[in-house]
C-alpha cells in the first residue's frame, strides 16, 4: 500500500479570467467549494484598516438575488455550511453541501461577486458586530499577544496591522470604501474557485454557467508586497489572565521561497509532537511548559516561524525564555540526527492525510493555493519536504535561528505578578 | 502487571477510498463516574504514558516516526485512546491501541507530572472568559452532578489524586468491557474484525454501574462571575431539558435548529440577536447541548458589550418565549428537518469520525451509524410534535442566567 495518493487537479479557466480547479473525491456523496479572492489586509489604503474583513462581513448580507438573511436561511435549509476567512494575503468563502444541490454554492458567489447590495442599514449593524469581534479577541489572551508580536515584527507592514481592523478605522469605514475596495478587488481574473467531492466535469458546466456572464475588470488592478523593514530585537510584554505565554517570532521564509518546506520540517522537528525537541526538553525534560507549539506562517511575502509556549504555574518565564533561546542557538549550530528528520516528514505527511479528508479542507486548500501561487504548491511542497536532506534543514536552521538573528519575544503575564 | 483481557464488542467498517485509518477504544467510565475531580481525565490520559513494554518516549517516537496521531482522553462517559494513522498502518495501529489500553503501568512519575500539567490547563482554561463564565453557569445548572464541574476536574480534585486511584479507576472502567471501533481504508471487514477480537478478546460488553448523583442545579436563579480586564461580557441562558435516550429528541433537536443550533446564523437568536440588532458577534443557542446518559441543557450563548447586556438578555427570553407560547412554522419546521438531514453525510466523511459514530452506536444502543435511522426520526417528528416538544422541555420561567463581567 503506498504512502498516500496525492490529489489529481484539472483546471479550467474561464474567458473572464475565473480559475476554476476540480478535485474528485467519491467517499462521501458531499461536495464543497472554495472561492479564494486574491486580496487581504495587505490591499488595504491608509485610514482604512479592516476593509477587507468589514467586507467578508457583507457578503452575507445581501446581493441582488439573495436578499439580507437568505445566503444563511438557505444554506441551512438546503443541509449546508458556509463560512469565510479573511487574511492578509487573500479572502476565501467556502460552503459544503450534499451532491444533489451543491451548484447553489455557485449561484451564491456568482451573485455576490457580481450584486452585492451594502445596504448602509446593514453596514451599520455590521459595523457593530465586528466591533464586538475586536473586543472577543482582545479578551483572548494568545489572541492578543499575537497581535502585539506580529506588530512588532512586521511594522509599518500591513503583514502587522490586525485583519479585524481598529475600532479608530472601523467607526469611519462607510459604503464608498466597501464598493471600491469590492468592485477594484473581487473580480473573476483575480479568484480562483475549487470545486472538491463527489462531483465530476460537469463541474465545470455550473462554473461557466453562473459565472461566465461576470465581466473582468477594465484595468487590471496590481498589488504590492511592499517591503518589510528589517528589525532589531523586540520585546512585548503584556498582562492579562493567570497563566504566563510566551510568543516568540522569527523572520523566515515565504511561501513562494525555495527554503519553505525545509522551514516546515525544521519546525515540526523543533515542536510537532511529543518526541520533537523543543517539546521534549521544556515540557518533559525541565517541565516548565504545558505545551510548546512550533510553526510557520504561509505568506505571500516575508516569513516567520512562531514558537508559542504556556508556562506552568510558579516556574519562572526567564528560565524558559533562557533555555529556549539556548534551544534555538543550538539548532542553529546543527546537531539533528536522521531519525528526528524521518519522524518529522512522517509526521507531516500524515498530518496532510489527515487534515485533508474531508472535502472542505481539500477544496480549501487548493484554492487557497491557487490564489497565492498556483494549484499544485501543496503536492510541491509534500514531493520536496519527503525529499529534503538534513543538509538542507541545517542550512535553513543556520541561515534563520542564528541567536544574532532578530527576533521579537513577546510575553503575556499574569495580572498581579504571579508565576 | 498487566490487567486482566477485557470484554470488548468490536465494530468496523471499510472505507474504499480512504488514504486514512482511525482506532478508537472506549471504556465506559468517564468523569460522570469518578470519585475525585479529575479522575477520569487524568486516568485516561495516562494510558500513553506508559506500558509494561513501552516508555512514554518510546511511545512518542515510535508512533511518531509512522505519523501516527495518539490522543489518550478522558471524557465525560468514556476514558480510551484514539489512534489516526495512515491506512497502510491499520495493524499496528490496532495493536498500539490494545497494547495502550489493556497494559497500562501508570508509572507514578508520570502521574505526577500529568496532574502538574493538567493543573496549568485548567488555569490556562480560566483566562478565556467565555470558559471561566460557562463552568459557573454548568455548576448552576448540574450541581451536584459531575457534569458541574470542568471535564478535567478541579484543582482541589487534582491535588487529592494519587496514583493508585487513577489505576483502579482504569481497572474499573476495564471490567465493564471495551468498546473498539475501527473505519478507513483498511480492506476485508472480516480480516480486520478478526484481529482485533484476538488483541481484545470475543466477550460480550458489560453494563456500565450507575451511580452517578442526579443533576439538580443550584436554587439560584442569577449568577455574576468577575472577568479581571476583559472588555465583552458574557452571557449563559438556560435550563436542563433531556438526555439522548428521550423519545422527544428528535422533535427538540427540531426545535434547536430553530432556536439557533445549526452551522449557520439563520436561528431565530443569532438572527435577532445577531443579524437584526447588532449585539453580538457570537450568538448561539442549543435545546439538547451536551445530551448523553444525563440531560442535555437549553443553552444560549452571547458574547456582548456589558453596556448591551440588559436588551440582549430581554432578546433572548422573548425569543424564547415566542417559541414556547406561539410555536414554530410548516416552513421552519420543514427547513431544520431538511438541515438536520443534509449534515448526515457531513457526519461520515473521514475515518475519524466513522469510528467515532460507531462507538456511539455500541455505547448508546442506536444505528446512528446508519444514515436512514436518523433520517426517518426526523421525518416523524411533525409540527405538532416539535411544539408538544418545546411546550413540554423548555421553560422560560426556569431559565438560569450566569453572566461574566468585566472587573
Amino acid at each position: 500500500m503506498s504512502l498516500f495518493v496525492p490529489p489529481t487537479i484539472r483546471t479550467e479557466q474561464l474567458s473572464n479570467g475565473l480559475q476554476v480547479c476540480l478535485v474528485e473525491r467519491r467517499q462521501a456523496p458531499v461536495v464543497a467549494t472554495a472561492l479564494c479572492y486574491r486580496t487581504g489586509t495587505l490591499d488595504e489604503p491608509p485610514g482604512q484598516e479592516g476593509v477587507a474583513h468589514f467586507l467578508e462581513h457583507m457578503m452575507f448580507r445581501g446581493s441582488h438575488q439573495f436578499a439580507d438573511g437568505e445566503v444563511d436561511r438557505l444554506t441551512q435549509a438546503l443541509g449546508g455550511s458556509n463560512n469565510a476567512d479573511t487574511s492578509h494575503d487573500c479572502t476565501t468563502y467556502f460552503f459544503s453541501f450534499a451532491r444533489d444541490r451543491w451548484a447553489t454554492a455557485l449561484e451564491i458567489e456568482a451573485d455576490r461577486m457580481a450584486g452585492l447590495l451594502l445596504e448602509p442599514a446593514v453596514i451599520e449593524t455590521e459595523r457593530a458586530i465586528i466591533l464586538e469581534e475586536v473586543k472577543m479577541n482582545q479578551d483572548d489572551p494568545w489572541d492578543a499577544l499575537e497581535e502585539e508580536v506580529m506588530a512588532a515584527l512586521y511594522g509599518d507592514h500591513p503583514y502587522g496591522r490586525p485583519i479585524l481592523g481598529n475600532p479608530r478605522s472601523l467607526i469611519t469605514m462607510n459604503r464608498s470604501a466597501l464598493r471600491e475596495f469590492q468592485t477594484k478587488r473581487y473580480r473573476p481574473e483575480n479568484a480562483v474557485l475549487t470545486i472538491a467531492g463527489d462531483v465530476g466535469p460537469e463541474a465545470f458546466d455550473e462554473a461557466e454557467r453562473f459565472f461566465a456572464e461576470i465581466p473582468r475588470a477594465e484595468h487590471a488592478s496590481c498589488r504590492s508586497l511592499g517591503q518589510v523593514e528589517a528589525i532589531g530585537n523586540r520585546r512585548v510584554e503584556r498582562r492579562q489572565g493567570g497563566v504566563a505565554r510566551l510568543l516568540c517570532a522569527v523572520p523566515g521564509p515565504a511561501l513562494r521561497e525555495r527554503e519553505y518546506p525545509a522551514m516546515r520540517l525544521l519546525a515540526a522537528m523543533l515542536g510537532a509532537g511529543r518526541a520533537s525537541r523543543l517539546h521534549r526538553v521544556l515540557v518533559e525534560e525541565l517541565r516548565s511548559c504545558a505545551f510548546v507549539s512550533v510553526d510557520t506562517t504561509e505568506t505571500l511575502g516575508a516569513g516567520a516561524l512562531l514558537v508559542a509556549a504556556e508556562v506552568i504555574p510558579d516556574v519562572q518565564p526567564e528560565r524558559v525564555e533562557r533555555r529556549l533561546m539556548e534551544e534555538l542557538a543550538g539548532a542553529s549550530s546543527g546537531g539533528f540526527d536522521e531519525e528526528e528528520l524521518a519522524r518529522a516528514k512522517s509526521v507531516l505527511v500524515a498530518d496532510w492525510v489527515l487534515g485533508h479528508e474531508q472535502a472542505q479542507a481539500i477544496a480549501l486548500a487548493i484554492a487557497t493555493a491557487g490564489a497565492l501561487m498556483d494549484v499544485g504548491l501543496p503536492a510541491r511542497h509534500l514531493e520536496k519536504i519527503r525529499s529534503c536532506s538534513l543538509a538542507e534543514v541545517e542550512r535553513v536552521a543556520a541561515r534563520y535561528l542564528r541567536p544574532d538573528n532578530p527576533r521579537v519575544i513577546g510575553w503575556s503575564l499574569p495580572e498581579g505578578g504571579r508565576n | 502487571m498487566s490487567a486482566e483481557r477485557a470484554f470488548s464488542s468490536v465494530r468496523v467498517r471499510s472505507l474504499a477510498e480512504s488514504q486514512a485509518v482511525a482506532v478508537q477504544v472506549r471504556l465506559p467510565g468517564g468523569s460522570r463516574m469518578e470519585l475525585t475531580p479529575g479522575q477520569a481525565s487524568i486516568t485516561g490520559r495516562m494510558l500513553a504514558e506508559g506500558t509494561h513494554r513501552r516508555t512514554w518516549r518510546q511511545i512518542a517516537e515510535e508512533s511518531e516516526s509512522l505519523g501516527m496521531a495518539i490522543s489518550a482522553f478522558g471524557g465525560l462517559e468514556t476514558i480510551g485512546v484514539s489512534i489516526d494513522a495512515l491506512a497502510r498502518d491499520w495493524e499496528r495501529a490496532l495493536e498500539w491501541a490494545a497494547e495502550l489500553v489493556l497494559e497500562s503501568a501508570f508509572p507514578q512519575d508520570r502521574f505526577e507530572w500529568l496532574v502538574e500539567q493538567n493543573s496549568a490547563e485548567l488555569q490556562s482554561m480560566a483566562d478565556q472568559p467565555e470558559i471561566k463564565t460557562g463552568w459557573e453557569f454548568l455548576e448552576q445548572l448540574y450541581h451536584p452532578h459531575p457534569r458541574s464541574r470542568p471535564v478535567q476536574g478541579t484543582l482541589e480534585g487534582l491535588a487529592r489524586l494519587d496514583r493508585e486511584a487513577c489505576d483502579g479507576f482504569w481497572r474499573q472502567s476495564l471490567s465493564k468491557g471495551a468498546v473498539v471501533t475501527i473505519a478507513g481504508g483498511v480492506g476485508s471487514e472480516d480480516r480486520v474484525q478478526a484481529r482485533a477480537e484476538a488483541l481484545f478478546g470475543r466477550r460480550t460488553r458489560g453494563h456500565p454501574d450507575e451511580r452517578v448523583a442526579l443533576p439538580r442545579g443550584s436554587d439560584e436563579a442569577f449568577r455574576e462571575v468577575s472577568i479581571a480586564g476583559a472588555d465583552q461580557a458574557h452571557f449563559y441562558a438556560g435550563h436542563l431539558t433531556i438526555p439522548r435516550a428521550d423519545p422527544d429528541l428528535p422533535a427538540l433537536q427540531i426545535s434547536s435548529v430553530i432556536l439557533g443550533s445549526g452551522s449557520v446564523l439563520s436561528g431565530r437568536i443569532p438572527q435577532r440577536v445577531r443579524e437584526r440588532e447588532g449585539l453580538a458577534y457570537a450568538a448561539t443557542a442549543d435545546a439538547v447541548a451536551g445530551a448523553g446518559l444525563d440531560p442535555g441543557r437549553l443553552v444560549v450563548y452571547l458574547g456582548t458589550a456589558p453596556e448591551s447586556l440588559q436588551q440582549a438578555e430581554s432578546c433572548v427570553r422573548q425569543e424564547i418565549d415566542r417559541l414556547v407560547s406561539r410555536g414554530v412554522s410548516g416552513r421552519e419546521v420543514e427547513e431544520a428537518r431538511s438541515y438536520l438531514i443534509g449534515r448526515e453525510p457531513f457526519r461520515r466523511e473521514t475515518a475519524h469520525q466513522w469510528a467515532e459514530l460507531l462507538a456511539a452506536a455500541e455505547l448508546y444502543g442506536e444505528p446512528v451509524d446508519q444514515p436512514e435511522w436518523s433520517r426517518n426520526r426526523w421525518l416523524a417528528a411533525s409540527r405538532d410534535s416539535v411544539e408538544t416538544a418545546v411546550r413540554k422541555h423548555l421553560h422560560p420561567s426556569r431559565l438560569k442566567i450566569t453572566v461574566g463581567l468585566p472587573s
